[in-house]
């Protein structure tokens, strides 16, 4: 029998605490739970609604991002579990029993990744397609207009829900990496995608159309947008890249400080 | 074999280990002695590989704990027993130990049974008292059934039938030929639990040897009990001795061996009823170890002025 461990192992033990305790569920509820409800209700208002609006507004309807909405909520739920996933050992102190099992580091957080990728890439498609069929249904029952999966943009929208769910989990996760704190990764976290756009609307027009662009929430827009929206933003393909590139460098340099520092 | 070579640790400002050189054998229980800020939980950290060493190294079987391939079978360590996630049972703990290391399963439930938690294997270790965290802890690192144990402080938190439990489970363990290395702040623990005892303090080494080495060369005192303890102290003062009257007529003699006391109470006619030498307690030897040792960097300035 080879009893040296490989990275195999390693990430089977992380899918291990992973699903042990109880706080993966809550969050992963919460997730689904924010995706499908916001979904529901807000296709049932626009439908209640839709009567009373006028030809303008209903030119300007989005049948696919407005099913898509609670995605905006659901991005604070997934990267507080790609905090947390790093967060809650330094809370406890389980990261030195961690790093004794593992002390390749770099492997350890390779292994991390792999099992946030793969959960969140899963749950987030399953969630962001009953999302979206959800909301459509609700709008064909009303006799609105709808998008459907057979039309590859909306199809694209939906599949890139997904995908900026599943990065922004690892966006939290890198940021837990660096500060290794819960509550100053989260503030981080937020203030990156909450209270920084709001700024930058403060700032020149001038210079808004120069920065707001790469923006990790306007990148989402980009990436989730089926109509090429305006020359202030990203095509979805460039903002998908730059998104990710964003992640790899925040969770690079995540590592590359977990292996100089002392645990 | 555990090597500590030229171990030097710096926490900015803060030199927590300073030189650190000794190997610890196979085979006996080893005690790693010192006050509490000395040095001795960074050495274990070191010798994890949680730490990086500032110069120097620590060595498990001529590598670093890094360059270990399966490191939980080649060493177990309890460092600190509360150190777990608290929502996690503590079978999943282990098991999750046992994956990253390719460990067998079937292992967890055994070293759980022989710690005596089996019946608490299911329960979330949060709500474990400390005593049973240690037990968990004490699992954990038995777990890869290595050769090199590290605990640091365990006694801390059981019980008195708990210290008994773990007192002759290091010594099981040394007799199987491991390698056991326990620290304490706790003089009177390790002379009872350790063959070897390695004393730091300040980060510093300070000695090592058997605690009948280290006691041999402290300095002794002798118990005199007399009818007459008032002439003999005087006896006894003008020979030279420092003389301490405790109760029940009897003294205390520092700087006279036993037969020198009672030479000196037979030339002065007196009778004495009691004349025990006192052997120094490791917990004396530990004391002015460390005392000097805090006092050193005070005389040298005193030297220069």
């Amino acid at each position: 029998m080879s009893t040296t461990p490989t990275l195999v192992d390693t990430t089977r033990a992380e899918f291990l605490k992973f699903r042990t305790v109880r706080a993966t569920f809550i969050g992963l509820a919460t997730l689904i739970l924010l995706t499908i409800g916001l979904a529901v209700l807000i296709t049932l208002v626009i439908k209640s609604n839709w009567s009373h609006r006028g030809p303008v507004e209903r030119l300007a309807f989005d049948p696919v991002a407005t099913s898509l909405v609670g995605v905006f909520f659901a991005q604070f739920a997934v990267g507080v579990m790609g905090a947390r996933a790093i967060t809650s050992e330094y809370a406890s102190g389980a990261i030195r029993t961690t790093l004794a099992a593992v002390p390749r580091r770099v492997r350890l957080v390779v292994s991390k990744v792999i099992v946030l990728l793969v959960t969140f890439f899963i749950v987030s498609q399953i969630v962001v397609f009953a999302a979206f069929e959800i909301g459509q249904a609700i709008y064909k029952s009303g006799h609105l207009p709808s998008g459907t999966l057979s039309n590859s943009t909306d199809l694209r929208a939906v599949v890139m829900a997904g995908v900026y769910l599943t990065l922004l989990t690892l966006v939290g996760f890198g940021i837990g990496l660096i500060l290794r704190t819960t509550s100053v990764t989260i503030s981080v976290y937020v203030t990156v995608l909450l209270i920084i756009p709001i700024i930058v609307n403060f700032l020149p027009s001038s210079w808004q159309s120069h920065v707001s662009k790469y923006l990790p929430s306007n990148l989402g827009q980009a990436m989730t947008t089926p109509t090429s929206v305006s020359s202030n933003s990203f095509q979805w393909g460039t903002a998908t890249i730059m998104l990710t590139i964003y992640t790899v460098i925040i969770v690079g340099i995540g590592t590359f400080l977990l292996t100089r520092r002392d645990a | 074999m555990l090597k500590i070579d030229h171990l030097t640790k710096r926490y900015g400002e803060t030199l927590a280990v300073n030189d650190l050189d000794f190997e610890v054998k196979a085979g006996v229980v080893t005690g790693f002695l010192g006050p509490n800020g000395s040095g001795k939980s960074t050495t274990m950290r070191v010798i994890m590989g949680l730490d990086r060493p500032s110069s120097g190294r620590a060595t498990i079987n001529g590598q670093t704990y890094h360059q270990l391939k399966t490191p939980l079978r080649e060493v177990g360590a309890l460092l600190d027993a509360k150190a777990l996630d608290p929502n996690r049972s503590a079978r999943n703990h282990l098991r999750a130990l046992a994956l990253a290391n390719r460990i067998p399963v079937s292992r967890v439930d055994e070293v759980l049974e022989f710690v005596g938690v089996a019946s608490v294997a299911n329960k979330k270790v949060g709500g474990f008292s400390l005593g049973m965290s240690q037990r968990l802890g004490i699992a954990g690192a038995l777990l890869g059934d290595p050769g090199i144990l590290l605990f640091d402080e365990p006694v801390n938190g059981l019980d008195p039938e708990g210290i008994r439990w773990i007192r002759d489970f290091f010594r099981s363990l040394a007799k199987e030929g491991r390698t056991v290395f326990v620290s304490s702040h706790l003089m009177s623990e390790m002379a009872v639990s350790a063959d070897q005892i390695i004393v730091i303090g300040r980060g510093k080494f300070i000695t090592a040897g058997t605690v009948d080495e280290l006691t041999a060369n402290a300095v002794g005192t002798v118990f005199v009990r007399s009818a007459d303890h008032v002439r003999l102290s005087q006896v006894l003062t003008s020979a030279h001795a420092t003389v301490e009257v405790l109760n029940e007529n009897g003294l205390n003699v520092i700087g006279l061996n036993s037969e020198q006391v009672g030479e000196a109470a037979f030339a002065a006619g007196i009778v004495v009823h009691e004349l025990t030498p006192q052997r120094a307690s490791l917990e004396d030897v530990f004391m002015t170890l460390t005392a000097d040792s805090l006092e050193y960097g005070h005389k040298n300035v005193e030297a220069h002025s």
